[in-house]
């Protein structure tokens, strides 16, 4: 069997599904070290079998730091003080004192985020929508009319950005509620609701016609073309995921014990 | 159910007998009541290897009765049906839409509304799969239908990146591999640049050559589709069958009958019957270009009247004074591509400029950015733009909008207010005007595009040509100096556009400076005083229509064509008759003569 390092090639389930027992699991943990791993491991394995541009690896890279980073302060500051009085005061801004626990609290939330954010790109950036759909109906029997019309829907997300675009210039240059200000800005979002909707309605409707007419829903079942097999290296990969996010785990306690 | 098939090969695949809907029109208290009769009674066959042209005016129920060939009306379309519809053997009362499938194709008017899939090859297998096909059948049958259609070297593209023509030469090739022996066209060039448009014909003439397809066709340009039809069938206002007979017949022997209906005619049809009326004897009426050169050439012709009084001498050197637009060196960039490419363009007070080139070519971006809808950012942008003395970027809303009247392609987009009358005060209001004169306004531009019985109906609610009055009313309610329209005409009939043009035109004879952009040649022709085309956001030629659209060269390469009339004129031996463009430039009728 080819392409075994390349996560592309497994089930689409096994990717976006098999992950969730330790996703699970991460959101229980109160330490920083358990996510921290998991997070680690699951960006080697995106960086070792992902085939992702090295852009993409980076930015992820720098997205995970900044995010931690932003997120020990903001959620610091938001940790109740009496939960952390015992401990360091490293700086006071104002009335606000800034602790080491409500630091360390804030850093776990943030490490915790990160690793569910690597678990979920596993799948997700090594998945697309159509190959996440097949496995849906070959595997989990999910009836194929659900999957394939949200397909479609999501065929009209660029369109309706497109529409969107034109209605805010068409409004701006009518002089629909001009200036600055949350309350103005409110009233010119709601003013692009009722030509979006009346366009997205009348798009829906005539794709709905296209599909009939070439035969969606005759029958109860539909052909596929390609295959989603579901083998042993799933399996192995399944198994893999459960047995990285338990080593995880082991190597965590083990290291806060010594 | 089946009905038995007496002969395969020359037993109808589609038969119509009495078919007569009446739409089912909301309530507000969620029931419905009928609308009118459309089609009524129609009794309609398409054999295989022919192709039946459905002609008739706005509203007679062309699109309906295509709908109703697999069922679409009243299975996904509420309506009430009377009448007989036999589709392929099958009674399509009662069968549902998607099982008749493999019986008929059909090919909508809008490209974008009948994508599925996320690829050319998945477009194709998509009617095969859901026919539960096997799958070595079904990619067979894909390869064959994109090859016969071009579009095989393209299967692994997203439809996306076609141009508009090649989508609907996918949509075609879908109806192919789907094995169906009838296709349904409901107005599939509407949307089409000039070389989409003959693209698509020569795959369709490709397809039907070998004999075993019918075709049911619904088309507004007939210039294109003449050449690819052997019947027709005309519907009256009422939507009732008001002619029928094989295409030369119908439109050369009937075309009186059909003028009064409203129906459009070939332009070359048109230009005989007004030189007949003006004593020039031609018959048979021709339908095609080459025919109307031939029945010229066979004729002595009276002078033409090229060169009105009200049409500015050609080749005006554009006078930088009096430019009320002028773009100068403008380059855009847009999602790492190059939009407009170094755009230089002076536009006199007065002109009726045409900006014209195929789908994709910058002709909207050009317009939005003129008009201020199109803030580009500073880094995209190099070169400027003043209208009427403005920065159309920075300017302020209310001085805009009385320098620039934008009318976008879908009037939706611009409608603003709750009530038709609202929405022509908008613009004064935001400007400040006194109320007295704001209603006087309102009042004085509802009268003029005839919405006053309607003003106090939500603009939505309208129809489609009241839709796109009102959005032109919305535009010059604030008298600007300019105003920019992009594509008027897109997807709408021929009746509409015409009606739209000649309102156009009566503003411009006010003194409004108008730009439109399009890429109906014809139409262009009769109305503009200037034509600038683009390709690939360059312009390759500006010029007075009559040198522009005679470059054949250059509007090939553009993606357009030569206008059908001018195609007919330039070939005559007559040099006076080659300049001849316009249907206006035809000798008036004799009467006229007379009576002056």
């Amino acid at each position: 069997m080819t392409g075994l390092g390349d996560l592309r090639s497994y089930n689409p389930l096994v990717k976006v599904l098999g992950p969730v027992p330790v996703m699970v699991y991460v959101v229980t943990t109160r330490d920083v070290l358990t996510p921290a791993l998991v997070a680690l491991g699951a960006f080697a394995v995106l960086a070792g079998m992902g085939r992702l541009r090295p852009r993409v690896l980076a930015a992820i890279a720098g997205g995970a730091v900044v995010l931690c980073a932003v997120m020990t302060f903001s959620f610091g500051l938001l940790t109740d003080p009496a939960l952390v009085e015992g401990t360091a005061l490293l700086a006071t801004v104002g009335t606000f004192e800034v602790r080491s626990g409500a630091l360390a609290v804030g850093l776990a939330t943030a490490v915790r985020t990160v690793a569910l954010m690597m678990l979920v790109l596993l799948g997700g950036l090594t998945t697309s929508g159509a190959e996440l759909v097949r496995a849906l109906t070959q595997q989990l029997h999910l009836p194929y009319r659900v999957g394939y019309a949200a397909l479609a829907a999501l065929r009209f997300v660029p369109r309706f950005g497109h529409e969107l675009e034109v209605i805010r210039g068409a409004h701006r240059v009518r002089g629909v509620a001009p200036g600055r200000g949350p309350v103005v800005a409110v009233r010119r979002q709601a003013g692009y609701v009722v030509p979006l909707l009346a366009g997205g309605i009348r798009h829906a409707e005539r794709v709905s016609l296209a599909m009939d007419a070439r035969g969606f829903g005759a029958h109860p079942t539909r052909t596929e073309r390609t295959a989603v097999p579901f083998g042993a290296r799933d399996v192995v990969l399944l198994l893999s995921f459960w047995a990285g996010g338990a080593a995880c785990v082991v190597l965590a306690a083990t290291v806060t014990l010594a | 159910m089946r009905f038995a098939y007496p002969d395969q090969v020359t037993s109808p695949l589609l038969e119509l007998r009495g078919l007569r809907v009446r739409h089912h029109l909301p309530l507000d208290d969620g029931g419905h009541r009928l609308g009118a009769p459309a089609p009524d009674g129609v009794d309609l066959a398409v054999r295989p290897g022919e192709v039946v042209l459905l002609l008739g005016p706005s509203g007679c129920g062309k699109s309906t009765l295509a709908l109703a060939t697999n069922g679409l009306v009243p299975h996904a379309v509420a309506a009430d049906v009377t009448g007989e519809v036999a589709a392929g053997g099958h009674d399509v009362a009662q069968t549902r839409p998607p099982l008749l499938a493999a019986d008929v194709a059909m090919v909508f008017q809008d490209p974008d509304a009948q994508v599925v899939t996320g690829s050319v090859l998945d477009e194709v297998c998509f009617a095969p799969e859901n026919l539960c096909l096997p799958p070595a059948e079904v990619l067979a049958r894909a390869e064959d239908a994109l090859r016969q259609v071009g579009l095989w070297e393209r299967r692994e593209d997203d439809p996306a990146l076609l141009s508009g023509g090649g989508r609907q030469r996918l949509a075609l090739a879908c109806a192919l591999a789907v094995g169906a022996r009838l296709l349904v066209l409901d107005e599939p060039t509407a949307n089409l640049d000039p070389d989409g448009v003959e693209q698509f014909y020569a795959t369709l003439r490709s397809v039907t050559a070998a004999g075993e397809r019918g075709v049911l066709l619904v088309e507004h340009d007939l210039d294109a589709a003449v050449d690819a039809a052997d019947r027709v069938v005309v519907l009256d206002a009422a939507g009732r069958v008001a002619t029928t007979g094989p295409v030369r017949e119908v439109l050369a022997d009937r075309a009186e009958l059909l003028a009064e209906l409203g129906v459009w005619l070939p332009t070359t049809t048109i230009a005989a019957l007004r030189l007949r009326a003006a004593g020039v004897p031609i018959d048979p009426l021709p339908l095609t270009p080459a025919e109307l050169t031939a029945a010229l050439d066979a004729v002595t012709l009276p002078a033409p009247v090229v060169g009105e009084p009200d049409r500015p001498p050609p080749d005006r050197p554009p006078d930088a004074r009096d430019a009320v637009i002028s773009v100068d060196h403008l380059t855009l960039r847009r999602g790492g591509r190059t939009v407009l490419d170094d755009v230089s363009l002076d536009v006199a007070r007065g002109d009726l400029l045409a900006l014209v080139g195929a789908n994709g070519a910058g002709k909207t971006t050009l317009a939005q950015i003129v008009a201020g809808v199109l803030r580009p950012r500073r880094r995209a942008v190099a070169g400027s733009v003043r209208v009427g003395g403005l920065d159309p970027w920075r300017a302020d809303v209310r001085d805009l909008t009385a320098a620039v009247g934008f009318v976008f392609q879908n009037p939706e987009h611009q409608f603003v207010t709750g009530r038709v009358d609202d929405e022509l005060a908008h613009g004064l209001r935001v400007r400040g005007v006194p109320d007295g004169e704001v209603a006087a306004r309102v009042d004085d531009v509802l009268d003029r595009f005839g919405l006053s019985h309607l003003r106090d109906r939500h603009p939505f609610w309208l129809s489609g040509g009241q839709k796109r009055r009102l959005s032109v009313g919305t535009a010059i309610v604030c008298r600007p100096d300019v105003l920019v329209l992009d594509e008027p005409t897109y997807g709408q009939d021929r009746e509409r556009a015409v009606e739209l043009l000649d309102l156009l035109t009566a503003l411009h004879d006010d003194g409004t400076t108008v730009v439109v952009v399009s890429h109906d040649m014809q139409l262009v022709a009769e109305h503009a005083t200037r034509v600038v085309v683009l390709a690939d956001g360059r312009v390759v030629a500006d010029g007075s229509p009559a040198v522009v659209l005679g470059d054949d060269v250059v509007l090939a390469a553009a993606g357009l064509r030569t206008p059908p009339l001018a195609r007919a004129t330039r070939a005559l031996r007559d040099p006076a008759w080659r300049a001849v463009t316009r249907l206006a430039d035809l000798p008036a009728a004799r009467l006229a003569e007379v009576d002056a």
